[in-house]
């Protein structure tokens, strides 16, 4: 008897895998509401200061705070928790590359991404008359692309430290509440000078740059490109260390 | 023997699996014919699950071969998965999904065409027709186990592997169980299952092994096992009731220590 096993298209595969894993996001309505809304409601509530600091800043603030959202918050606790209840190892038992279970879940979560996007463009229109350049539109979303790889990576990091769901949920909550104020507020010079150089460094600070410098392409300068430089950086080591530590089984 | 010529659907030889310096499986050799249910049974920690890990291609072993439906898993690892169908000891779907999108999904995996009147079709043969918009979730454990099994056989697999199927069933729904597993061998295919319960054992599987401390100990049909050993002085201290059982065999053969 010759072997006569077909296995199917790999797109076909990917394709019944993105479906499951977005309408599994779908379903999962607080992580959902908690990506989309919150930049919205930051949106709105710092309406005020929009003549003070920029459409710019502002929304690329409330942009970054929605890729940290996605990349700490939904990322990391849907791997966890799938991991957790062997999900992944029900797959992996399947003719289904490892590389294409986890490029769906990365799928779902650039997806996201335009989806915040949008939703705080629309915002920032429909609320604060905030309006960009069609070139604008298009660097801001390719930049938010490359700013959620980082807060991604991080997640990847996470998840590759820590088994335990519950942990893994603490955590992100943790460091999501950390970059926030501490971003945001170092970033409005609250905290003194040198914390707001510090700040500008981080990959709150190296993302919101490069996002409301993108909204603006003539003001695209040096400190940019360093910013985009640093964010890559961040991101290559992070995701290589997350990848690393990573373990399919959380037993 | 030729490993083509459909003898075995599965073979496995000389397997080792290390966890850091701990061996857990040792120079395993065993094989599952055609239309042949054959059982793993051994006490907690004898090596069994990392077995079927190995098996499944959820752990590298660090030596022997595996080969499924002709397929060496190491060269050809997506076609020996795509010749196999596996159910897991713990139910491992995502709860937020229907019954309906699981099965879609894995259909998809798997390259079954899934229409809407063979969706209607299977939930129906395993009583689940009510529970096509029902969240994987909110089913029973019974429920789940049966979603579980008919999953790991959507495509027609030459090998199913059963990480202990029955456990937690009540004795209705694990009768039924073994109705299906019985049936997957009369279709000709292979299966290989892991059980606790030797009531199970033998009254399903064709033949058994016994591993223990990573090693096989035996290999043989639950009946002639029980024969073979039915003299043994250990065996007979272990019976009760005057009636050597499968369990007796193997408590006489692993020892009577609780295992953690």
């Amino acid at each position: 008897m010759q072997p006569t096993i077909t296995i199917p298209k790999t797109s076909a595969v990917f394709g019944s895998l993105l479906r499951a894993d977005f309408t599994t996001q779908w379903r999962n309505r607080r992580s959902f509401i908690l990506v989309l809304l919150v930049p919205v409601i930051i949106l709105f509530s710092w309406k005020g200061l929009i003549g003070k600091l920029g459409g710019a800043f502002v929304i690329a603030n409330c942009m970054t705070v929605g890729l940290i959202a996605i990349g700490l918050m939904g990322y990391s606790n849907s791997i966890a928790r799938d991991r957790d209840k062997g999900i992944f190892q029900r797959l992996r038992v399947a003719p289904v590359p490892s590389w294409a279970i986890m490029m769906s879940r990365l799928t779902v979560q650039i997806i996201m991404i335009s989806l915040m996007s949008i939703a705080v463009f629309v915002a920032a229109d429909y609320l604060d008359k905030v309006t960009l350049s069609p070139a604008g539109y298009v660097l801001t979303f390719v930049t938010a692309f490359v700013g959620g790889a980082v807060y991604l990576s991080l997640g990847q990091v996470i998840v590759g430290l820590i088994k335990n769901p519950e942990t893994v949920n603490s955590t992100t909550r943790l460091v999501y509440f950390a970059f926030i104020m501490v971003g945001m507020l170092g970033e409005l010079g609250v905290l003194g000078d040198d914390f707001k150089n510090i700040v500008h460094w981080t990959p709150y600070g190296t993302v919101k740059t490069m996002l409301a410098s993108s909204m603006e392409p003539s003001k695209w300068n040096t400190d940019t490109t360093t910013s985009l430089l640093v964010t890559i950086g961040y991101t290559v080591v992070l995701a290589f260390a997350g990848i690393k530590k990573f373990q399919w089984n959380s037993k | 023997m030729n490993n083509q010529d459909g003898a075995y659907i599965l073979q496995v030889q000389g397997l080792n699996v290390f966890y850091g310096s701990f061996q857990a499986v040792n120079n395993v050799s065993f094989d599952v014919k055609p239309g042949e249910i054959f059982g793993l049974l051994g006490p907690n920690g004898a090596g069994k699950t990392s077995t079927l890990s190995a098996v499944e291609g959820l752990l590298k072993p660090q030596g022997g071969s595996i080969t499924v439906a002709g397929y060496n898993a190491k060269e050809k690892p997506l076609y020996a998965r795509a010749a196999m169908g596996v159910q897991l000891q713990a139910t491992s779907f995502q709860p937020e999904l229907t019954v309906a999108e699981i099965l879609q999904l894995y259909a998809g995996i798997y390259g079954v065409s899934m229409t809407k009147e063979k969706l209607r079709d299977i939930l129906t043969d395993i009583n689940l027709a009510d529970a096509e918009s029902k969240k994987f979730g909110e089913l029973s454990g019974g429920q789940q186990q049966r979603v579980s099994l008919i999953i790991s056989t959507i495509h027609d697999p030459r090998l199913v592997l059963l990480d202990e199927p029955t456990s937690g069933l009540d004795p209705q729904s694990r009768r039924r169980l073994w109705e299906r597993i019985e049936a997957i061998r009369e279709r000709g295919h292979g299966v290989l299952i892991t059980t606790h319960s030797m009531e199970e054992a033998e009254a399903v599987c064709d033949r058994i092994a016994i591993i223990d401390h990573g090693r096989i100990i035996t290999i043989d049909t639950p009946q002639a096992l029980i024969e073979k050993h039915r003299n043994d002085p250990e065996v007979i201290s272990v019976s009760r009731r005057g009636k050597i059982t499968l369990e007796d065999v193997f408590i006489a053969l692993t020892g009577r220590a609780i295992r953690s």
